[in-house]
């Protein structure tokens, strides 16, 4: 009898003991695949008790926005504690922000099109200016954009303009446009970020339409055309997209700038492509949440990065273009040609939210369109 | 039995009722309510009753999807089952201490992420990688070939991380076998090969069978293997769904897509039972 009870309690722990190594084994796999850069260790380290004013920032951005000697700065001269959480995607954060009534977190960095959503939605809160001296830095060519005509909410934060890089190794293609991406020369060669709205954006280029269209039989011609891609796709992954590039497993990569940057610094040989079809444009931007509990705290961080050497540093450890006119000059001159936007790249079309119908549209292209490249 | 037992038991099993109704079947009915709830413009759900999600996987994209993810999940399984079983089989068979041996080679990896195991795949596959080198090295190829992003390396990744399920599902049964009964069918005349036949896998069905399930549903859902070792190029239903929720913003279709997987799922495994018998599953129920 006891030796029974024994063996099914025995069982029981047994039992336990699987389930639970297979929720830790569940949970970096998931960590990963929503993240995909399998940068979420640092998890939700945001809290909202606040503490003394001044005395916590809650930061919620992506992973490695920020160098750490600028956290490390930031904190030793202001003696505020930052709380860094990260998503990993846009969507991420507006669903938090949603849950949290706009409360929790006191400065968010997220992409241009969310945080026309996140404004929208009433989340944010409308700055005042005048708390941050170094407020007229800030380079014009990346504010008054759609989502905030008024430069009532945001704070740019860098750009990015998606680019191609190639190897002239292992392609003798010479590519000058999105248009050459289609060469059959190209079979299973090409590295392409995930972001659907942008991968399906290169072939309305090609048919000089614009990204944002909201013409659903375009977008559907540009899907006939991404069909035609397919073939030439070796790849298809959003984060560390610079590798296949460099490691040679593919001969194009479509690439982030921050991607841009890296592959470049790794590998000098290599070809930036501005395609002559028209760039794609994207801006950072940084804004407070409408119940952010220490708004003081973001305004201080906010201004300490865009003091001209402080925002330096920031866009040589983050590789997007520099947002701080009066950083450019302290910007190391091997890194300038990256990080400093080129004069004719701002009439880059920015990518902005259209209606559901051909956000949808754009979606089952995408699915359609990566099941075509197998 | 008297009835003071009979208290203390219930007592013991509530926290077990508690966690299932909390965690498996409201989340399940909260899923399926989802699923019928209309989209709101930017973020959430309004409460409007439309069956447009049901009707939209309907569409040719999205019935491939769910075809596509049955192939490769029928494709795991049959290999994993055919490696597993014997595996399984001929464990079974071994002496205590290899018996443990075996057990502790099948366990190492678990100490490891199955991320990390993954990544370790794409160190095998790549061009110019492990693989490539051996291959060059015995002159089976002239030059590196493209492995990686391929369906092979997404099968071989399925089998790599669902075979110790099986393994240990076909283990378990044959451990418990009567192996006396094969000897008897031995006595009666019947070939090695026949004894096998109708008693020894008779009686390891319902490990097998166990096994298939443990392999089945999850290589439904184990979309991350085919973004990382078929480079996002094999669409399952999984990573539709997981678009649908982040990038989509529309947790109602995401939502409808679970549904109809998981009553597939299901559906599924009561035509494996049908097909092959057995009602009884080894430590499944």
């Amino acid at each position: 009898m006891k030796k029974y009870q024994w063996k099914k309690r025995s069982a029981g722990m047994l039992a336990a003991l699987l389930a639970v190594s297979a929720l830790t084994g569940c949970g970096p796999k998931e960590a990963g695949t929503a993240g995909e850069n399998g940068t979420a260790q640092t998890g939700e380290t945001g809290s909202s008790d606040g503490g003394a004013a001044g005395g916590e920032l809650n930061l919620y951005t992506w992973d490695g926005m920020f160098p750490q000697e600028i956290l490390t700065g930031f904190e030793e001269e202001t003696g505020i504690r930052i709380n860094y959480s990260n998503f990993s995607y846009d969507e991420d954060m507006l669903a938090k922000l949603e849950e949290t009534k706009g409360g929790d977190y006191d400065l968010v960095f997220a992409d241009d099109y969310i945080i026309e959503l996140v404004i929208q939605e009433g989340l944010a809160q409308k700055l005042d200016t005048s708390r941050m001296e170094n407020y007229d830095k800030l380079n014009p060519v990346f504010m008054s954009q759609f989502y905030d005509p008024q430069n009532e909410y945001t704070i740019p934060h860098g750009a990015g303009i998606p680019l191609l890089v190639y190897d002239p190794a292992l392609t003798d293609v010479e590519i000058t446009g999105y248009e050459d991406l289609w060469d059959p020369a190209l079979e299973d060669n090409i590295a392409l970020t995930a972001n659907y709205r942008v991968i399906n954006g290169i072939a309305l280029k090609t048919m000089g339409e614009s990204y944002n269209t909201e013409d659903l039989d375009v977008i559907r011609a540009a899907g006939d055309r991404m069909m035609k891609l397919a073939p030439n796709i070796r790849v298809i992954n959003d984060s560390n997209t610079q590798d296949f590039v460099i490691s040679g497993e593919a001969a194009v990569g479509f690439l982030y700038t921050s991607q841009v940057s890296l592959a470049m610094s790794s590998r000098p040989d290599l070809k930036i492509v501005y395609p002559e079809e028209g760039l794609g444009f994207g801006i950072i931007a940084g804004f407070i949440p409408s119940e952010a509990p220490n708004a003081d705290a973001a305004y201080a961080f906010l201004d300490y990065i865009n003091r001209p050497e402080n925002a330096a540093a920031c866009f040589e450890f983050l590789g997007y273009y520099c947002s701080n006119k009066a950083a450019e000059e302290y910007i190391s001159e091997e890194m300038k040609e990256l990080l400093v936007l080129p004069e004719d790249a701002s009439e880059g079309e920015i990518i902005q939210n259209i209606s559901q119908e051909a956000e949808d549209l754009h979606a089952a292209i995408w699915d359609e369109f990566r099941n075509a490249c197998d | 039995m008297d009835s003071r037992a009979g208290k203390s038991n219930w007592l013991l099993l509530a926290p077990l009722y508690l966690f299932t109704i909390l965690f498996v079947a409201l989340p399940i009915l909260y899923m399926f309510l989802l699923s019928v709830l209309t989209r709101s413009q930017v973020w959430g759900v309004e409460f409007d009753f439309t069956l447009d999600h049901y009707k939209r996987i309907l569409e040719p994209l999205y019935l491939n999807t769910f075809l596509e993810s049955f192939r490769l999940a029928f494709l795991s399984t049959g290999l994993v089952m055919l490696i597993g079983y014997p595996y399984g089989y001929f464990m079974a068979r071994m002496n205590a201490v290899w018996k443990k041996r075996m057990m502790l080679l099948l366990m190492i990896p678990f100490w490891t992420s199955a991320l990390i195991r993954l990544y370790g795949w794409i160190i095998v596959f790549r061009s110019n990688g492990v693989l490539d080198q051996v291959l060059m090295g015995l002159h089976v190829t002239g030059k590196p070939l493209k492995l990686l992003y391929t369906y092979p390396a997404v099968v071989v990744g399925m089998v790599y991380a669902l075979l110790p399920f099986m393994i240990l599902a076909v283990y378990s049964s044959a451990e418990k076998m009567d192996w006396t009964l094969v000897e008897a069918a031995r006595d009666l005349g019947a070939s090695s090969f026949r004894a096998f036949l109708t008693v020894t896998f008779k009686l390891t069905l319902p490990g097998l069978l166990s096994g298939i399930i443990l392999t089945f549903i999850p290589s439904m859902g184990l979309f991350f293997i085919a973004d990382i070792l078929g480079g996002n190029k094999i669409v399952l239903v999984g990573s539709v769904i997981q678009e649908q929720l982040t990038k989509g913003r529309n947790q109602p279709f995401a939502a409808a897509l679970s549904a109809v997987l998981m009553i597939l799922t299901v559906l599924m495994i009561r035509l494996y039972r049908k097909i092959t018998g057995t009602s009884r599953l080894e430590g499944l129920v």
